[in-house]
């Protein structure tokens, strides 16, 4: 048509920003209550159920990483300089990079719905099966170990608010048409807050539509619906909170349930820990994350049905190189460690889908750790309670970001090293003497670190009760503050008499307590899916 | 790449699916409230189909959509007013798609804005400033589109190597779920291969794009023109004929027509170069501008009508000067026997710094009939050296 070059040709302007089966949503990972023969760890990797729940996207690859180490030694006690901080760093850095090497268990699913499952480079060697998907099954390795195993759809295990938190972030495309040109007007520059703000009229409640932002939530009034962005200032000018005419602010959450009656596709394994680790007594931690690959356009064209070989003789010992062949022909999308380690404090850049090797983030941590901190801090105290992040004394949020990691790490020092308390002993079931985990272990590296000796609860693994989300808020309490003669603790957020006594509405924890359907008590521990 | 049960080509299911999301979000934009985002998705669906389908009353329609969504200011302006660049930009309104980047709000700062912005530089023989516009839109959004760009650029530069890994590393960026966009990157290599004489590397990659998106005309164009290349005039006719059914452009009857000169059969060429023609100047008379370049070449090489050439190749350059409508102008002047003309013009496009071996070939003859026997020689020989089938057919790109 044209002499000229022209790849829009072929329609490209837009893309298609559907969701996708590379989308992962949360890695679970605790171990198992189920000691029969030994310790096991439950690991259970969840993505977006494309195309549909039970049926899997087969361009796609899972990997779920796994290495398990003794308990790491961290900055210590007195040591909270910068220096000390950079210090952790590298020498994550090194034994990521170095001689730590993680095994792997990958899962890519055919067009029969058959999943491949190959577990690669454990103590016991490298082996792979082919399973029926939908099914509870269990694998014996080689070694004689069981490995229980569902590849399929289930209930959404995440009961979050999350119009809530995108209204706390100012996220425009949960509630407005973003423009396909406006890449960059999407968390607008208007300060974080669990507190709505005064005349923030992009994001406050609008008691006249209250179902604007929560499209495709189950359970509201209706479908939900977005708004037209409007042309502009997309900015807030204000200086105080938002506080109706009994002085109550209003709370930018409403604990409501957006995941509701929702489905996902899941990996979900239970794992002797004798199959990951020679010496179970000693490797107490089990790291793990998740990746999600998708298959390249060249070799697309290559793909040729499983050969014979393989259906007829499913336990097959795996040659490596062959292996690293096959993880070339995918690109990696996704990857999911710990929650929230993407959405709030990596902005969600493709580019910065790194999973445990996420070391080179670790200054964009600190600096968007404290461009948080400013939202939440000042909502914080104006709740009266204490809170870890250095704001000044600010009446309100701010929109502040940070070039430099000097000057953002003074102001979250305390956020970033304080040790979060539990509300109780019973997450260390063992009674051994466990140090409580400060955010900087949480999220660099980015993985889910179960702790063998605890229940595996937030933050030492993640449970599929875990309020995460909240949980996640707490980091900016001050956990040497008292509430009710208590040290504030990550379950403070969800305690309920907290919040019949604030100065708020709707006077209810950030996020629903609980998941929409119950959890099953024993494997696949995650529910049924919705019909 | 469909599954094995289905019978439809990826061609036809991508359109059914395009076709039925039309059908769904019909009711979107005629029903009140408008739904913004599927009112924008319908008109996107248009300019879509009318893309895969190459049918330029499709595209037309889909222009008519999207000037009407401006208008009734459905939808964000910038995202219509990129359609509307884009819709400009294939019919070489270049002055029109300025104007589209200048109205869109932050459009001409956005990513697929300055992509755009480049391309016009590119089109305007701004080639510096289009290799830095690529490179500096790469930097910031690495997409496989851009890395295309940048590719075309080296080659039309002469850098094939250069051309080559910008491709491989475009083809790196897609999917499985960009079969479609991995053809498109798959022929272009095949054209680098083809306009370098390598026909068997050409068949590699147009046989690729073909497996990696099956039914594609785009594809079939291209086959048909490699046969013609090789020499299979009686192939590629019958590829053509069938080609013409599908999609009846006014260039592929052009190609024909000289396929059959080509095979000897004068009453079948005259049918095809007539029909060719009819169309050409019936875009050209109800005001569109993109067959212009044709018509120059048309009259230049069909009709070997100096004059007629010089018209349309004149028109074309007044709207985008660049090595191509240069040597285009060159050439009509040249069978209109201003050879001084010719040269000027020739000269200017070499100075752009593009190797072709067409551009190296026309080159020769113009200095030839200028009296500069050496520098003739010299350019049939660098035409040699970039394609030694330089005369062999090909179509007008």
């Amino acid at each position: 048509m044209a002499d000229h070059n022209d790849p829009n040709a072929v329609n490209s302007i837009f893309s298609d920003i559907d969701v996708s089966a590379a989308d992962l949503y949360d890695l679970f990972g605790f171990p198992s209550d189920d000691t029969t023969g030994g310790e096991k760890v439950v690991i259970a990797l969840t993505f977006a159920s494309v195309p549909e729940a039970g049926v899997f996207d087969t361009d796609m690859l899972y990997r779920i990483q796994i290495s398990a180490e003794p308990r790491v030694a961290r900055p210590a006690k007195d040591d909270h300089s910068l220096k000390a901080l950079l210090r952790y760093f590298d020498t994550l850095k090194d034994k990521y990079l170095g001689p730590l090497k993680a095994s792997e268990i990958r899962v890519t699913v055919d067009q029969a719905n058959r999943a491949t499952v190959k577990f690669i480079d454990f103590p016991g060697g490298s082996f792979s099966t082919v399973v029926e998907t939908n099914k509870v099954l269990t694998i014996d390795s080689p070694g004689g170990h069981s490995i229980k195993t569902f590849i399929g759809g289930r209930d959404d295990a995440f009961f979050n608010d999350l119009t809530g938190f995108f209204r706390s972030i100012n996220y425009a495309p949960q509630f407005y048409y973003v423009p396909h040109t406006m890449a960059d007007s999407r968390e607008l520059k208007i300060p974080k807050t669990l507190l709505e703000l005064e005349g923030n009229d992009l994001f406050n409640f609008d008691p006249n539509n209250p179902d604007w932002g929560y499209q495709g939530v189950k359970g509201r009034s209706s479908d939900g619906f977005k708004k037209d962005l409007p042309p502009g200032p997309l900015t807030w000018t204000g200086d105080r909170f938002r506080k109706d005419g009994n002085g109550n602010y209003r709370f930018v959450y409403s604990g409501f349930d957006c995941q509701n009656g929702k489905n996902i596709n899941a990996i979900i394994l239970e794992i002797p820990l004798g199959f990951i680790t020679k010496s179970p007594g000693h490797d107490r931690i089990v790291n793990t994350w998740g990746e999600s690959w998708v298959l390249k356009a060249a070799n697309k064209i290559e793909t040729i049905p499983d050969h014979p070989f393989w259906l007829e003789h499913p336990m097959v010992l795996l040659d490596a190189i062959k292996l690293d062949a096959e993880l070339k022909k995918y690109k990696l999308v996704d990857t999911d460690g710990q929650p929230f380690a993407d959405a709030a404090l990596s902005e969600r850049e493709d580019n910065r889908q790194l999973g445990a090797n996420n070391f080179w983030l670790a200054p964009h941590f600190i600096k968007r750790l404290a461009h948080l901190g400013w939202g939440f801090g000042p909502s914080i105290s104006a709740l009266g309670l204490q809170t870890s992040f250095d704001h000044d004394n600010s009446p309100v949020s701010v929109h502040k970001t940070y070039s430099l990691v000097t000057e953002a790490f003074p102001r979250v020092k305390k956020t970033l090293f304080q040790e979060l308390n539990m509300p109780d002993d019973s997450w260390n079931k063992s009674g051994l003497n466990i140090p409580l985990r400060s955010p900087l272990e949480i999220f660099v590296p980015n993985v889910c670190a179960i702790d063998m000796d605890t229940t595996g609860t937030w933050p030492f693994g993640r449970r599929l009760e875990d309020q995460v989300a909240t949980r996640f808020l707490s980091m900016f309490l001050d956990m040497e503050a008292d509430f009710n003669g208590k040290k504030y603790h990550l379950e403070l957020l969800n305690d309920q008499s907290l919040w019949d006594h604030a100065p708020i509405e709707p006077k209810t924890p950030p996020n629903p307590l609980k998941n929409d359907k119950e959890f099953l008590d024993h494997f696949p521990y995650l529910a049924e899916p919705w019909s | 790449m469909t599954p094995k049960t289905d019978k439809r080509t990826d061609f036809e299911i991508e359109l059914q699916r395009i076709d039925k999301d039309i059908s769904e979000l019909k009711d979107s934009v005629l029903t009140a409230p408008i739904d913004t985002e599927k009112a924008t998705r319908f008109v996107y669906r248009f300019y879509q189909r009318a893309s895969l389908t190459g049918n330029f009353a499709e595209l037309e329609a889909a222009e008519t959509a999207v000037n009407n969504a401006i208008r009734q200011g459905i939808g964000p302006a910038a995202d219509l007013y990129l359609l509307k660049a884009n819709l400009d930009f294939k019919f070489h309104r270049l002055a029109d798609v300025r104007r589209d980047l200048e109205m869109g709000p932050g459009l001409a700062d956005s990513f697929p804005g300055r992509a755009l912005e480049a391309d016009l530089d590119f089109q305007e023989g701004r080639y510096e400033d289009a290799r830095k516009g690529y490179e500096s839109v790469i930097l910031d959004d690495r997409t496989w589109d851009n890395l295309a760009r940048l590719a075309y650029l080296k080659a039309k530069m002469g850098d094939v190597a250069g051309a080559e890994q910008l491709y491989d590393e475009a083809e790196d960026e897609l999917t499985a779920k960009e079969m479609r966009s991995y053809a498109w990157v798959e022929l272009q290599r095949g054209v680098l291969d083809l306009t370098h004489g390598r026909h068997e590397d050409a068949w590699t990659h147009y046989n690729q794009a073909d497996r990696a998106y099956s039914g594609y005309w785009l594809v079939d164009e291209h086959i048909a023109e490699l046969l013609g290349a090789q020499g299979r005039f009686a192939e590629a006719v019958a590829l053509y004929e069938k080609l013409i059914v599908r999609i009846p452009r006014p260039e592929f009857r052009q190609a024909l027509g000289e396929l059959y000169t080509l095979l000897g059969e004068p009453e079948q060429a005259r049918r095809s170069h007539e029909a060719a023609l009819a169309a050409y100047l019936q875009s050209a008379t109800s005001g569109g501008v993109h067959y212009y370049h044709h018509l120059a070449d048309f009259y230049a090489d069909v009709r070997e009508d100096g004059a007629e050439a010089v018209k349309w190749a004149r028109k074309d350059i007044e709207l985008r000067a660049n090595f191509s409508t240069q040597a285009a102008l060159a050439w009509a002047s040249y069978r209109d026997r201003r050879f001084a003309e010719a040269l000027e013009m020739i000269n200017r496009a070499l100075s752009s710094g593009v190797k072709d071996a067409r551009l190296f070939f026309q080159a020769a003859m113009i200095h030839r009939s200028a009296g500069g026997n050496g520098e003739s020689n010299q350019y049939l020989q660098m035409a040699a050296e970039i394609n030694p089938h330089y005369s062999n057919f090909h179509v007008h790109r």
